[in-house]
């Protein structure tokens, strides 16, 4: 998903889960950050590092992916990006070496996204952001694991887009190109992804590289070839998918706020969207690279006031000019500890389930972070 | 592409002018035998861990069979070309002529793949492959005079380790994950 998702809709699902503004555009930057928040950036703003939520182009194409150097790319793409759904799936006739990959095949309505929510209840506004994030990604990136593997994550040439069509769909081959200057080409159904590479581990072959920035769209549906699948096509629907996404954001900001007692799976709040579901439809069918101008003017449609433009280092100076105690006070310190305290229950959750290809978490990763 | 994988194909493209190097400089069998080793060895290493990939992990996936048919062609060549040694220069030039052209054919055979679904990019290989077929025909032409076709041959290894070095420092596109 992109910042239209991260930052605008989450903005209008916490409005509409009942935040204030202010709150709701604390969660919606929060939620943002998720994507800014490197080791570069980290370093720059002198932060713990552990704290990292994503991994810059940059600090991947020089990531090590020897076993440790994979535990920490997992340890981000799977916490953040690309939660589990079934840690303990099973496939038969398969090794260990690959059941460990298998189980780290992202999706929605895991025990994992419970728990993701169920951890930001009773935390700053921070953790809720992160765990909007995850949640929403949890759709967006089904079907990719976030560790390099190439028997999970490749594809091949069986891509069509699906045209709505009458009573069904139109199909269209998709091509794909290496070029990342060039942005996609919607009209003709061409889009960029990464290479194919014959090395499992490759960082090439993280996450949905291999699709391109496909999933990412809300108004696409497509029909694919997954490695993991066993010849069996999937046919990915995003604009229903984005659409239980939103509501699933607010029926678990409901929860967190005390509106409701339990989180569940597979259970999504289409009430308070209800007079704004064909507006929020529109939208998330548009066929256009971003869809931050529609989901803003939404935003200030429901609360009446004008949603900040998204800026990195809104909170920066503050940070960087605390004193040392008063740092877990700041905006950013509060998000530093909500992350770590979900990357945290994550990699104890993957470590539980005797997969250690996010490594452990060591009682020292959680000080201070209250999980 | 990692800088860990730039640097290993930029090392085997300077193993290959190595060998280019060491054909032209000792003409005889010797020369020949040492180059014969190398690649028997590389290419045993090559199809074995493509054999264990296969068991361990690709057998699940989609198109992973390719993996291990590649695995036992490579490995099946690696036996072969251990058992060229003392087979007299005529012979061996020839094998290791097939090899090229082999790669050759290959190179097309995905530049055509490429052209297919992707954009851009396959003209590289294509030409790379047309080329490496035209140098094992002319290897062919002169094969009687051998010290002309072990030339032509290493100027083959040596081009073809020239485009494994502008390859590897190809940009290569990266899928920013939001």
């Amino acid at each position: 998903m992109q910042m239209d998702f991260h930052y605008y809709a989450t903005y209008c699902a916490a409005f509409l889960a009942g935040y204030s503004h202010e709150e709701s555009l604390d969660i919606a930057y929060s939620a943002q950050f998720v994507d800014e928040c490197s080791r570069t950036l980290l370093a720059k703003i002198k932060g713990p590092l552990r704290a990292a939520t994503t991994q810059l182009q940059l600090e991947m194409m020089d990531a090590r992916t020897d076993p440790v150097g994979r535990q920490d790319i997992t340890r981000i793409w799977s916490s953040f990006h690309f939660l589990p759904r079934d840690l303990y799936a099973s496939k038969p006739h398969c090794s260990r070496l690959y059941l460990n990959k298998y189980r780290l095949i992202c999706g929605p309505n895991g025990d994992l996204a419970v728990k993701t929510v169920e951890l930001a209840k009773g935390r700053p506004l921070q953790s809720v952001g992160i765990a909007m994030h995850v949640l929403a990604d949890t759709w967006a990136h089904a079907n990719f694991a976030g560790t390099p593997s190439l028997v999970i994550n490749n594809t091949n040439h069986v891509f069509y887009e699906l045209f709505p069509e009458e009573d069904g769909f139109r199909e269209k081959l998709i091509t794909f190109r290496h070029t990342t200057s060039t942005p996609d080409d919607l009209e003709n159904s061409i889009y960029t992804n990464s290479l194919y590479q014959r090395n499992e581990n490759t960082i090439m072959n993280l996450g949905h590289g291999r699709a391109g920035h496909l999933p990412d769209y809300s108004f696409v549906r497509y029909r694919y070839l997954p490695a993991w699948g066993d010849y069996g096509e999937i046919i990915k629907d995003n604009p229903s998918d984005y659409m239980k996404a939103f509501t699933q954001m607010i029926r678990a900001m409901k929860y967190i706020r005390g509106e409701e007692k339990v989180f569940e799976k597979d259970v999504y709040d289409t009430e308070a969207s209800g007079p704004w579901r064909d507006r929020i439809r529109e939208t998330i069918e548009k066929r256009q690279l971003s869809a931050c101008d529609d989901w803003r003017a939404l935003g200030e449609e429901l609360s009446g006031h004008t949603i900040d433009v998204f800026s990195t280092d809104r909170y920066f100076e503050e940070y960087m000019q605390s004193s040392k105690d008063e740092k877990d006070e700041t905006f950013l310190g509060r998000f530093i500890l909500g992350a770590i305290a979900h990357k945290g229950m994550v990699i104890s959750e993957i470590q539980r389930s005797k997969n250690m290809l996010a490594g452990v978490a060591r009682a020292g990763f959680f000080k201070r972070s209250g999980a | 592409m990692t800088l860990f994988q730039r640097i290993k194909k930029i090392l085997y493209a300077l193993l290959m002018i190595a060998a280019a190097i060491i054909l032209v400089a000792l003409p005889d069998d010797n020369a020949l035998d040492i180059v014969l080793f190398f690649v028997s060895i590389g290419f045993a290493i090559k199809g074995i861990k493509d054999i264990v990939f296969y068991f361990v992990m690709a057998r699940h996936m989609v198109g992973g069979k390719m993996i291990l048919f590649q695995g036992v062609v490579v490995f099946d060549f690696a036996m072969f070309t251990g058992t060229l040694t003392g087979v007299p220069q005529f012979y061996v030039m020839i094998y290791l002529i097939s090899i090229h052209a082999f790669s050759g054919v290959i190179e097309v055979l995905r530049a055509r793949e490429s052209r297919r679904t992707v954009d851009g990019f396959w003209l590289m290989k294509m030409s790379h492959g047309i080329i490496n077929i035209i140098l094992a025909l002319m290897c062919i032409i002169y094969i009687r005079d051998t010290s002309t076709a072990v030339t032509i041959y290493s100027a083959g290894l040596i081009y073809s380790a020239i485009m494994r070095i502008i390859s590897a420092f190809r940009r290569t596109s990266f899928i920013l994950i939001e």
